[in-house]
């Protein structure tokens, strides 16, 4: 499926988003430059505020810049049409949000495989029941997300992201609206997608706990990156950010 | 609590004019019968007031047969009672008057009025304070050669004083005769409608409308100062039996209630379908209320945590009804009048212009506006409202959130009750003895029921049956023509409730079809089997063709038979009935009869009756005996039975000798003529024939037997377009009450939407999505529409007699463009919120809420 000669999934340069205009106006991105390495499992941090989600929208192509460039892969997002970034995004690039990820007129199954479907493909049966059985679902796939936990409804969208092996894999607060226990096992399905199967995840996190489960944690505040942390803890990435709120 | 429903209509202007839209369409409906009635009957009343004014007594004869008001025989007064009452105190003029309809000038370039006109012959009496006629140019016309016409047969025709034109009279046939005059009806102004006044001498009128030495009434001027009851009195005192007097104001009133019998069933027809398009509208309002308050259940439930009572929140959401049933109404009498006012053009156009300018607007009209614009809507919102009020302030903390509904047990029995009432109704209504206006009000209170039963019952198998019927969407669109699957059968309720109002409008359309197919066809098989004749001529004149041309075609060689026929209300073996006679010794040419004993020409023609075999037992009656018959005027005879035919003709139970009609009845005029052509002589060679005796007659419309039918079929076509247009009103309606759904579906899935966007989905799918979600609710309204239509029909067609309607036709051709047609109006419905779903920006959509 991947055709691109460069090791990066998806990279910013120079990417400014304002939001308003005079008085109004607030420049929740400002020239941020950033690359993320396929088969790695990056977090962002920062404040509320800081830019973390409007940073992952647009490296999705859910949103534009107000200028500079983003690219998945090799290809550069601005000059897509709507129609190409729809099909893009249903190829290339997997979602995980922090709520409603479902439809809930459609089972897990269903919803699983819902960005192929949608693209008319086949999926890859062998390869579904793999992260089936991985995520530890394989008999509650028949059931609509109303019958779902919160913590199983997420790693059916987990699920659903990898499923159709896309380059890279965006998730906003995946567990922020989960307990400890079940937070850490989407986390540790995270990681062990990265490590087993070569995924490549950005996730947009609070909890430096859950940050600690990346390889590397880029910290934005005010629409600036202010900070990177390699091969994070939980304590190294608390002490820096409580840093920045100093 | 007010400011919060009014910011609730403000913040939601899309979805109150849609609500708005369908309480105005049906206010505009009521508005328009009434006003365009009021509007004719001010018309009919000033015409009344202008012909009668002036008259103290109007001397007239009675028709006893004339039960049901309708005959229009307008037996003759002796012209020897209006010298009596010239003699007598207290009178101070007295004047006879004949207006005989149908009587045709032709101009000088061989045109005549049409049907649609009325061309009137009227008598010249000489007293201008009772006729009303003025002389504006020319002479009164005096002797048997002379006539007049009114102003409107100047302008609309080639005519000329002094020339000599024809005249055509239904009752007597052809004149010529000198136009001496231009006469005008009414002292003032022309108050003859734009009607056509054919003036002649009182004799000449007598002659020419066949009311030898006598007219159809006497108008009487008493006195200064005499009181007209008293009048009456000593004028009834000198009067022959069955000839009465009665006060001119009597008079008055009788003239305008007579157009009653059309512009009362003219206003009912128009009211019905303004009652179904304000009972679909119900059912949308209904529908949306309900929605709007599903979504706004967390928001009521913070009102109530918020110390809002449930009477608060219940006054909120029926005070919101009660504004958009105010506005609706308000905008609905407004266009109400404007339809009533394009209604009247329409008319004018056809039967010349009224006297009135305008059309009025009675404040019976607007409480019935008000009434009923207002009453449906704030009907419609009491429900929700009361559930609203149920809302629990704990609902504003819940994550799940639903309305409460009654228990789907109660809701079941409730409609299978309600089921079994409408089902009693109708069928009471189509068993029952009770005259027209019983059983329709009875049958339609029945379908009102069955379709509130219906619209209760539905969501209990909206979902499979929705299931079954978007069963091949996935196939065929694949993801997206499954989660349009999925969402139309995700909440029954709605969808049953959005696919109601279809599913009333498909069915009336559907029953009115079914019934039509089935009466064309019927009409078709008895024509077909019971006319043998190869030509018909009918009285396009639209009052009768003069017996006269009868005599004409019976001298062309061409044709074999030349049969008369003609109605008359008689009384026949002690029963008031209309009877049919014809010239009974050619009968078996034209018409397919089955004589089992005796024969039609047998016996004196002029005391000759046949009569079929089931009443020949029913009356205990054989070949040679007699029956009696007695006549509007006083004649009475015995008639002898000729022949028994066996059941199932052209005229049903018994007919008679024309003859005997031509003797003693009122009618002068015939109703049509049959023809059978001669040995060896076709069609072809005949109708020039045929068209050439008639000569340029305007009365006499001549057709083959084939173009008969097919002119019989073309009517019952035309009135099914029309009640299906004004049925359209309630499809119209459906369409909106598709499009209210889905857009506040739309708005309630938007994080939905939003997530299928992100995932993948282009807006292509999205659009496709919603469209094919519409499309399976109003295929599903649609088939429980068509289903509901066709039982309605079948059991319409059955419980008519069957010599009307004997044969069940399923219009299948129809039914299925019906089908086709709801799919088209489900894509229509469906284009604005498919668009808004299309147009959904992700991000905002994944951020909602
Ligand atoms: N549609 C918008 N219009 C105007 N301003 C916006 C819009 N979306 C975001 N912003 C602003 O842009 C800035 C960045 O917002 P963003 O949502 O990216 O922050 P975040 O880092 O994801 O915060 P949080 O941790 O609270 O999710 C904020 O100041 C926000 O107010
Ligand atoms: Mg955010």
């Amino acid at each position: 499926m991947t055709t691109t000669m460069t090791n990066l999934a998806a990279r910013a340069a120079g990417a400014s988003k304002i939001y308003g205009s005079g008085d109004t106006e607030v420049r929740a991105l400002d020239d941020v430059t950033v690359a993320f390495e396929r088969g790695r499992f990056s977090a962002i941090m920062g404040p509320s505020g800081s830019g973390k989600s409007t940073l992952m929208h647009c490296l999705a192509g859910l949103d534009d810049l107000t200028s500079g460039s983003v690219y998945i892969g090799d290809t550069e997002l601005g000059s897509l049409s709507e129609n190409d970034l729809t099909l893009l995004r249903r190829t290339s690039v997997g979602f995980v949000f922090q709520a409603f990820n479902l439809i809930p007129t459609l089972t897990a199954r269903e919803n699983m495989v819902l960005p192929m479907t949608l693209a008319g493909t086949k999926p890859d049966e062998a390869w579904v029941d793999q992260i089936v059985t991985t995520v530890n679902l394989a008999d509650r796939m028949d059931h609509r997300p109303s019958e779902l936990s919160g913590g199983q409804q997420q790693r059916v969208a987990v699920a659903r992201a990898l499923a159709s092996q896309p380059d890279i894999i965006f998730a906003d607060e995946p567990t922020g609206n989960l307990d400890s226990r079940s937070g850490a096992e989407i986390l540790n399905f995270m990681r062990n997608a990265v490590d087993d199967l070569g995924q490549t995840i950005v996730m947009v996190t609070h909890d430096p706990v859950a940050a600690a489960y990346s390889d590397r944690v880029v910290v934005l505040a005010d629409g600036k990156i202010v900070d990177e942390i390699l091969e994070p803890t939980a304590d190294t990435v608390f002490d820096k950010l409580k840093a920045l709120g100093d | 609590m007010l400011r919060h429903t009014l910011r609730s209509i403000t913040s939601n202007k899309a979805r109150f004019l849609l609500t708005t839209l369908v309480v105005v369409l049906g206010v505009t409906f009521v508005v328009a019968s009434f006003a365009l009635a009021d509007s004719l009957r001010d018309t009919f009343g000033q015409l009344s007031a202008d012909v009668n004014e002036g008259i103290d007594v109007q001397i007239q004869a009675i028709d006893e047969f004339d039960v049901a008001g309708q005959t229009g025989n307008n037996l003759p007064v002796p012209a020897s009672v209006l010298d009596d009452v010239r003699q007598l105190d207290g009178v101070n003029n007295a004047a006879g008057g004949i207006f005989f309809f149908s009587t045709f000038p032709i101009d000088g370039q061989g045109r005549s009025p049409g049907g649609q006109d009325l061309s009137t012959a009227v008598n010249f009496s000489g007293v201008q304070s009772l006729d009303k006629l003025v002389v504006l140019a020319g002479e009164a016309p005096v002797g048997p050669d002379q006539f007049a016409l009114s102003p409107a047969a100047f302008e609309e025709f080639d005519f000329e004083i002094g020339n000599r034109y024809a005249i055509e009279s239904t009752a007597t046939g052809r004149y010529e005769m000198e136009l001496v005059g231009e006469i005008r009806f009414g002292l003032e102004d022309d108050a003859s409608l734009g009607g056509i006044l054919v003036t002649f001498d009182n004799e000449t009128a007598q002659l020419v409308s066949g009311y030898e030495d006598s007219y159809q009434l006497i108008g009487v001027e008493g006195e200064p100062g005499v009181d007209p009851e008293q009048l009456v009195a000593d004028i009834q005192a000198i009067l022959p039996d069955g000839i009465e007097a009665i006060t001119g104001q009597q008079a008055e009133e009788d003239f305008s209630e007579s157009f009653e019998v059309f512009i009362g069933p003219f206003q009912t027809v128009l009211l019905v379908f303004a009652f179904i398009v304000l009972f679909v509208s119900t059912f949308i309002i209904n529908n949306t209320f309900n929605i709007i308050l599903g979504q706004r259940v967390r928001e009521l439930g913070m009102l109530r945590a918020l110390g809002a009572t449930g009477r608060q929140v219940r006054g909120s959401v029926v005070g919101e009804a009660l504004i958009v049933g105010i506005a609706a109404t308000a905008l609905g009498i407004g266009l109400g009048l404007l339809g009533a006012l394009g209604l009247k053009a329409i008319l004018e156009a056809f039967v010349g212009d009224f006297p009135s300018a305008g059309v009025p607007l009675r404040l019976r009209t607007i409480i019935w506006a008000v009434g009923l614009g207002v009453g449906f809507t704030v009907l419609a919102s009491l429900l929700p409202a009361w559930k609203a009020s149920r809302i629990p302030p704990i609902a504003a903390l819940r994550e799940e959130i639903s309305i409460g509904s009654r228990s789907s047990r109660a809701r079941t029995i409730f409609g299978v009750v309600l089921a079994i009432v409408g089902i009693a109704a109708a069928v009471g209504g189509l068993t029952g003895s009770g005259g027209v206006q019983a059983t329709l009000s009875l049958l339609g209170f029945g379908a009102a029921v069955i379709f509130l039963a219906v619209a209760i019952l539905a969501p209990l198998f909206a979902g499979p049956v929705v299931s079954f019927l978007a069963a091949p969407l996935p196939k065929l669109f694949g993801t997206p023509g499954a989660i349009a699957r999925e969402n139309a059968r995700r909440s029954p309720r709605r969808t049953a409730a959005t696919a109601i109002a279809l599913t009333i409008g498909l069915a009336l359309v559907t029953l009115v079809t079914v019934v039509a197919a089935s009466l064309k066809q019927s009409v078709n098989d008895t024509l077909e089997s019971a006319v043998a004749g190869d030509f018909v001529i009918f009285a396009d004149g639209g009052n009768g063709i003069p017996p006269a041309l009868a005599d004409e075609l019976r001298t062309l060689d061409e044709l074999d038979a030349v049969v008369r026929e003609r109605f008359e209300t008689v009384r026949f073996n002690g029963e008031i009935t209309d009877l049919e006679g014809s010239t009974m010794e050619l009968i078996e040419e034209v018409v397919r009869i089955d004589v089992v004993e005796g024969s039609t020409a047998a016996g004196d023609p002029a005391r000759r009756v046949a009569i079929s075999t089931e009443y020949a037992e029913e009356a205990q009656l054989g070949v040679g005996d007699f029956v009696p018959i007695e006549f509007a005027e006083g004649g009475m005879a015995d008639l002898e039975v000729v022949a028994i035919y066996a059941d199932d003709t052209w005229y049903g139970d018994r007919f008679l000798d024309i003859a005997v009609l031509d003797e003693f009845g009122s009618n002068r005029a015939d109703g049509d003529f049959l023809l059978s052509l001669a040995e060896g002589v076709t069609v072809e060679v005949a109708r020039p024939a045929i068209e050439a005796a008639l000569g340029d007659s305007p009365l006499a419309g001549l057709r083959t037997r084939e173009e008969a039918i097919g002119e019989f079929q073309g009517f019952i076509d035309i009135i099914l377009t029309m009640a299906t247009i004004f049925l359209g009103f309630a499809l119209l309606i459906a369409i909106i009450g598709i499009v209210n759904t889905l857009t506040l579906s739309v708005i309630e899935r938007t994080r939905e939407i939003g997530l299928l966007r992100a995932v993948g989905m282009t807006r292509r799918q999205s659009r496709k999505m919603i469209r094919w979600e519409a499309v399976a609710i109003a295929l599903f309204g649609a088939v429980l529409g068509i289903i509901l239509g066709m039982i309605f029909g079948f059991a319409i067609v059955e419980a008519v007699p069957d010599d009307f309607i004997g044969t069940l036709v399923v219009p299948w051709v129809r039914i299925v463009f019906f089908l086709v047609a709801a799919v088209l109006l489900g894509m229509v419905a469906a284009f604005l919120p498919a668009r808004r779903a299309s147009k959904m920006n992700v991000l905002e959509a994944i951020a909602h809420e």
